[in-house]
C-alpha cells in the first residue's frame, strides 16, 4: 500500500493539479492556485540557499522587485510580453544576484541575514526614488492580458504550474549532484571543506544566484498578474518571510518540504485575511507561526515525520547504533584484523 | 542635491548630535545583548515602539508626562525582557541565525498586535514644550534648539551615564562585562551565565524603553515604524562596533549628525540610504565596526 | 634532497599574544618529520598559517616551490597539501562514505554537473574505507561514529583528495596503543607509497619510532631540528620543556 502510493503520488498530484481550475470554476480559486503555485515556486529557489547551504537570505524579495520592476519597464517600453520575457529577465536578476552575493558573502551567519536586509533596504529606496524609471511610489502599471477575464487568471496558474515543476527538477538535480553535495558541506562546516578542497565561494555565489532566478521570474510574473506594482508591495520583506516559513515549516533543506508549506500557508493566510480583514492581524499571526515553528518544529514537518518513520520502523536498530560509554572514548577501538596488521610488519 | 549655507549646516550639526544622542539610548540596549548573547535583537525597534505607546498612553489618558512615565514603561519592558529571553530565546541558544528569524518573527508579532489594538494612526506626544524652542546666540548666528531635544540629550545622558556606573561597579554588572568579553571563562569563574542573559535582556529592553519615551516627543510613529528604527539602530551599533558601547555612542553621534545633514542636502526621502548604505558597507567591509573586537576565525 | 615545504619567516600576532615568530622550517619530500614543542609553542598555529586559515603578518610559505602565502585554504589542498584537525574534524550529518566522496578534487564545470558518486570514486573510497576497517558503516552518520573511528574517518578521507604531503595535527591523542600502533602503520605504508607528512605529536614514543627527522618549536619559532635521538638529548629542548 505504501509502495503503490510512493510510486503513483507524483503523477496522481499533477494530474490532480491540471484538473483543479476546471474543478474549481470561480475565479477566486484561480487566483489562490496561481499564489500556490508561486509561492512554492519561490520557495523551492530559496531552499536552494538557505536550505542547502543554510545561509538565510531574509532579504530575497529583493529579486522579486526586481523581477517585477524589470519585466513591467520591459513590457512597457519594449512592448515584450512578460510571459516569454520573464524567464530572461529572471537571468539577469540572477546575474545581479551572483554579483551581491560575492560582496554579501564574506559575512556569515547573522552578520549575513542583515546584510541582505539591508541590501532590500536599499533597493526598495532606489526605487521609491528613481522616479524617471520606476514612476516611485505611485507604482508602474502594465498592460493587461490580451485572453479573456473568465479565462484571465488561469494561464497564469499553469504558467505558474509549469514553473514550478522546473525548479523542483532543479532542485532536485543540484541535490544528487556533487555541487549539492559540496553545498551541504558547506551548511555542515564550511571551514572544513575549504580545507578539502571545496570553492566554497564559488558554490555559495552559484546556489545565491540560482535561488534568486526562480523568485525575479515569480516578480515578474506576479507584475503581469496585478498590472500595477510599487516598491511598497514589490520589495516587500513579507514577501521573503513567506519564503522562509513555508520552507521551514515543511522542512528546511528537503525537496518537498518548500512546496509542502506553500501548499499548507498560502491557503491558509488566504483563511485569516478573510477571517479577520485585517492585515495587522495576519502579521500577528505570521509572526507567532514564524515563532512556532522555530521553537517547537525546527526541523519542520517532513523530516520530523521520517524520523518518526525511521523511529518506529526499526527500534532493534537505533539501540544498536548506541555506543557505550567505553566505546565512545575508543578505548575498545579494536583497529582492523591482525590479517591486515601482519602485511607490513 | 544641494550645498546649504553655514548656518544651515551648523544648525542640523548640533541638532544631529541632540539626536545622535537619543539614538545611543535607544541603541544601548541592542548592542548589550548581542555583546551577552550574540544573537541580534531584530524586535528591539518594535520594542520601542511599544515603548512609545506606552508613553503615549499614559500621557493621552492620565496627563502623565514623558519624561515621567518612564517609571511605568521601564519596569514593564524590563520584565517582558526577563521573560522572553528566559522562556523563548534561550531554546535556540547556539544558533545565531535561527535567534535572528525569531527576534524578528516577534517584532513582527509586535507589530500585527499593536497595529490591531491602536491602528496605523500616526502618533506623538505634545506636551507644553515640545514645540518650544530656545534660540541660541553664537556670534553673529542663531541656533535654534528645541527643548525636548536639548532635554532629550540630557536625560539620555543621564540614563547612559547610569547604565556606564551599573556596569562599572555593580557585581552583575561587573558579571555581565565577563560574559562579553568571554563567556566561558565567565562560567568557569562562577557567573550564572542564564541569569546575566535574562538580566541582560532586561536591561537591553529597559533601556528602550526609556529611549521610548523620548522617541515618542521628538517623532511621530505607527506600529509600522519600527522596521524603519531597527534599520537605524542596526547600523549604529554595527558602526560602532557589536557589543561596544562606546562605540555605539560614537557610532549614534555620527549618524545623528550624518542623517541630520544628508536631510538638507539630498531629499529626505532619499535620506534613511545613508543608514542602509553604512550598515551594508560596514558589515562586509569592516565587521568589527569602529571599536568593537576583531571575530577570530574559527 | 628536495624541500617540499618551506616557510621563511613567518610570523603571526593575536591580539598581545606573537603566536609565531619568524619562523623558518622545511619539510624534506618523502620524509615523516615529527613537529613538537611545548604547549603554546606555536605548533598549530603554524599549521593554519601553512594552510590558509590565517594570513600571516610576514614571512611566506612554499610548497613544492610555488609560493602558498596567500592562497585560499581550498587553493592550498588542490596543490596537494592536506591537513587533519586537533580536534577531529567531520561532516557530522553526513555518511560517513559521503565524508569521502566530498574531498575529491573537482575538475572542470562539468563534474560539479555530474552526479553525486561515480562508480570508480565510490570503489577507491571503499578502498581507502577498508583499509581502516569502516565499510561496514559507510551509510552510518559521521557523529554516531566512535572517537577512534571518527579519528580513522578524518585521515582516511583527506586521502581521498591524493595530496603529495599530508599535516596531521596529534594523529595519536586521545586513542588506545593498539590504536596508535594502527595509525602509525598505515602512515609508515603511505609514506612508503610516496606521501610526506608532518606530524605534530605530544606522544614521544611515537615520534622518536616514527619520525626520520624532529624540528622543535619553541615560542613561536624554531629552536631545534634534527634526527629524533639527537633531539632527545638537545639541552636546549629539554630546559624548554621542562621550563628551565
Amino acid at each position: 500500500m505504501i509502495e503503490i502510493l510512493r510510486r503513483w503520488w507524483k503523477p496522481f498530484a499533477l494530474l490532480i493539479l491540471l484538473l483543479y481550475p476546471w474543478i474549481l470554476r470561480a475565479p477566486y480559486y484561480h487566483v489562490l492556485g496561481f499564489n500556490v503555485m508561486l509561492f512554492a515556486t519561490m520557495a523551492t529557489s530559496w531552499n536552494i540557499m538557505g536550505g542547502y547551504t543554510g545561509y538565510k537570505s531574509l532579504g530575497h524579495s529583493t529579486f522579486y522587485g526586481l523581477g517585477a520592476y524589470l519585466v513591467a519597464i520591459a513590457a512597457n517600453e519594449l512592448g515584450w510580453n512578460p510571459l516569454i520575457s520573464a524567464p530572461f529577465l529572471a537571468l539577469i536578476v540572477a546575474l545581479v544576484a551572483v554579483l551581491l552575493g560575492w560582496i554579501m558573502l564574506r559575512t556569515s551567519g547573522s552578520a549575513f541575514v542583515i546584510a541582505t536586509i539591508a541590501m532590500l533596504l536599499i533597493f526598495r529606496l532606489t526605487a521609491l526614488n528613481l522616479r524617471e524609471i520606476t514612476k516611485g511610489a505611485p507604482g508602474l502599471s502594465q498592460p493587461l492580458p490580451p485572453w479573456t477575464p473568465e479565462f484571465s487568471r488561469m494561464p497564469f496558474y499553469y504558467y505558474m504550474l509549469a514553473w514550478l515543476i522546473i525548479a523542483i527538477f532543479v532542485s532536485w538535480y543540484i541535490r544528487r549532484s556533487r555541487f549539492g553535495l559540496g553545498l551541504v558541506a558547506i551548511r555542515d562546516d564550511e571551514g572544513k571543506a575549504e580545507m578539502v578542497g571545496v570553492k566554497t565561494t564559488l558554490y555559495k555565489m552559484l546556489a545565491f544566484g540560482i535561488s534568486a532566478y526562480f523568485v525575479a521570474l515569480g516578480g515578474g510574473v506576479w507584475s503581469y498578474f496585478t498590472s500595477h506594482i510599487s516598491p511598497v508591495f514589490a520589495f516587500d520583506i513579507i514577501v521573503g518571510v513567506d519564503m522562509i516559513l513555508m520552507t521551514m515549516l515543511g522542512g528546511l533543506g528537503t525537496l518537498w518540504g518548500p512546496v509542502l508549506g506553500a501548499f499548507i500557508l498560502v491557503p491558509s493566510a488566504d483563511l485569516i485575511l478573510f477571517s479577520f480583514e485585517s492585515n495587522t492581524i495576519y502579521l500577528a499571526v505570521i509572526g507567532l507561526m514564524m515563532m512556532a515553528v522555530i521553537l517547537f518544529l525546527p526541523k519542520g514537518i517532513l523530516p520530523t515525520i521520517e524520523g518518526w518513520i525511521q523511529d518506529r520502523r526499526a527500534p532493534r536498530a537505533a539501540h544498536q547504533g548506541a555506543l557505550s560509554m567505553a566505546e565512545m572514548h575508543g578505548l575498545t577501538d579494536e583497529p582492523p584484523s591482525p590479517a591486515k596488521e601482519a602485511r607490513h610488519d | 542635491m544641494h550645498l546649504p549655507s553655514w548656518n544651515v549646516l551648523i544648525q542640523v550639526t548640533i541638532i544631529g548630535i541632540l539626536t545622535g544622542g537619543v539614538y545611543a539610548l535607544m541603541a544601548t540596549g541592542l548592542t548589550l545583548i548581542f555583546g551577552v548573547m550574540r544573537v541580534i535583537n531584530i524586535a528591539h525597534g518594535a520594542f520601542l515602539i511599544l515603548s512609545a505607546y506606552i508613553s503615549y498612553w499614559m500621557f493621552t489618558a492620565y496627563g502623565l508626562d514623558p519624561f515621567l512615565s518612564v517609571m511605568v514603561s521601564v519596569p514593564i519592558l524590563f520584565v517582558i525582557g526577563i521573560i522572553f529571553q528566559r522562556y523563548v530565546l534561550s531554546r535556540v541558544k547556539g544558533d545565531p541565525g535561527l535567534g535572528v528569524l525569531l527576534t524578528f518573527a516577534m517584532a513582527l508579532t509586535l507589530e500585527g498586535v499593536m497595529g490591531s489594538l491602536w491602528e496605523s494612526t500616526g502618533r506623538s506626544i505634545r506636551t507644553a514644550y515640545t514645540s518650544k524652542v530656545y534660540a541660541l546666540e553664537l556670534s553673529d548666528l542663531t541656533v535654534r534648539l528645541p527643548w525636548v531635544r536639548v532635554g532629550g540629550l540630557v536625560a539620555a545622558a543621564m540614563a547612559l551615564a547610569a547604565i556606564f556606573l551599573f556596569l562599572r561597579y555593580t557585581n552583575l554588572g561587573r558579571a555581565i562585562r565577563a560574559t562579553i568579553q568571554n563567556r566561558s571563562a565567565a562560567q568557569l569563574m562562577g557567573v550564572n551565565v542564564e541569569r546575566v542573559q535574562a538580566m541582560t535582556f532586561g536591561i537591553g529592553l529597559a533601556s528602550v524603553a526609556a529611549g521610548g519615551a523620548l522617541f515618542s516627543m521628538i517623532w511621530t510613529f505607527n506600529s509600522g515604524s519600527h522596521e524603519e528604527w531597527i534599520s537605524k539602530m542596526l547600523s549604529i551599533i554595527v558602526l560602532g562596533g557589536m557589543g561596544s558601547l562606546p562605540g555605539t555612542f560614537l557610532a549614534a553621534i555620527i549618524m545623528g549628525v550624518a542623517e541630520s545633514v544628508a536631510a538638507v542636502v539630498m531629499t529626505s526621502y532619499l535620506s534613511p540610504i545613508v543608514f542602509y548604505l553604512i550598515l551594508f558597507i560596514t558589515l562586509i567591509f569592516r565587521p568589527q565596526g569602529l571599536l568593537g573586537i576583531k571575530v577570530r576565525e574559527g | 634532497m628536495t624541500e617540499l615545504l618551506q616557510t621563511k619567516g613567518l610570523s603571526r600576532r593575536f591580539g598581545g599574544i606573537q603566536a609565531v615568530r619568524d619562523c623558518d622550517i622545511s619539510v624534506q619530500v618523502g620524509s615523516i618529520t615529527g613537529l613538537i614543542g611545548p604547549n603554546g609553542s606555536g605548533k598549530t598555529t603554524l599549521f593554519n598559517l601553512i594552510t590558509g586559515v590565517y594570513a600571516p603578518d610576514n614571512g611566506e610559505a612554499l610548497f613544492d616551490g610555488k609560493r602558498i602565502t596567500k592562497l585560499s585554504p581550498s587553493q592550498i589542498c588542490h596543490a596537494g597539501l592536506s591537513r587533519t584537525f586537533q580536534i577531529t574534524r567531520l561532516f557530522w550529518e553526513m555518511t560517513v562514505l559521503e565524508n569521502m566522496i566530498v574531498p575529491i578534487r573537482q575538475v572542470g564545470f562539468r563534474s560539479l554537473l555530474g552526479p553525486n558518486m561515480f562508480r570508480e570514486e565510490i570503489d577507491r573510497a571503499m578502498g581507502l574505507l577498508e583499509r581502516v576497517g569502516l565499510t561496514h558503516l559507510k551509510d552510518e552518520r559521521a557523529r554516531k561514529l566512535s572517537f577512534g573511528q571518527q579519528k580513522l574517518l578524518e585521515f582516511a578521507s583527506i586521502l581521498m583528495a591524493k595530496p603529495t604531503m599530508v599535516l596531521l595535527d596529534e594523529p595519536a591523542g586521545g586513542v588506545n596503543p593498539t590504536m596508535i600502533r594502527f595509525i602509525m602503520n598505515l602512515i609508515q605504508e603511505l609514506n612508503q607509497d610516496g606521501v610526506t607528512f608532518l606530524v605534530v605529536e605530544h606522544n614521544m614514543g611515537v615520534v622518536m619510532e616514527l619520525c626520520n627527522h624532529v624540528i622543535v618549536l619553541d615560542q613561536g619559532t624554531k629552536l631545534a631540528e634534527g634526527a629524533p635521538e639527537a633531539i632527545q638529548t638537545n639541552r636546549a629542548v629539554l630546559d624548554a620543556y621542562l621550563g628551565n
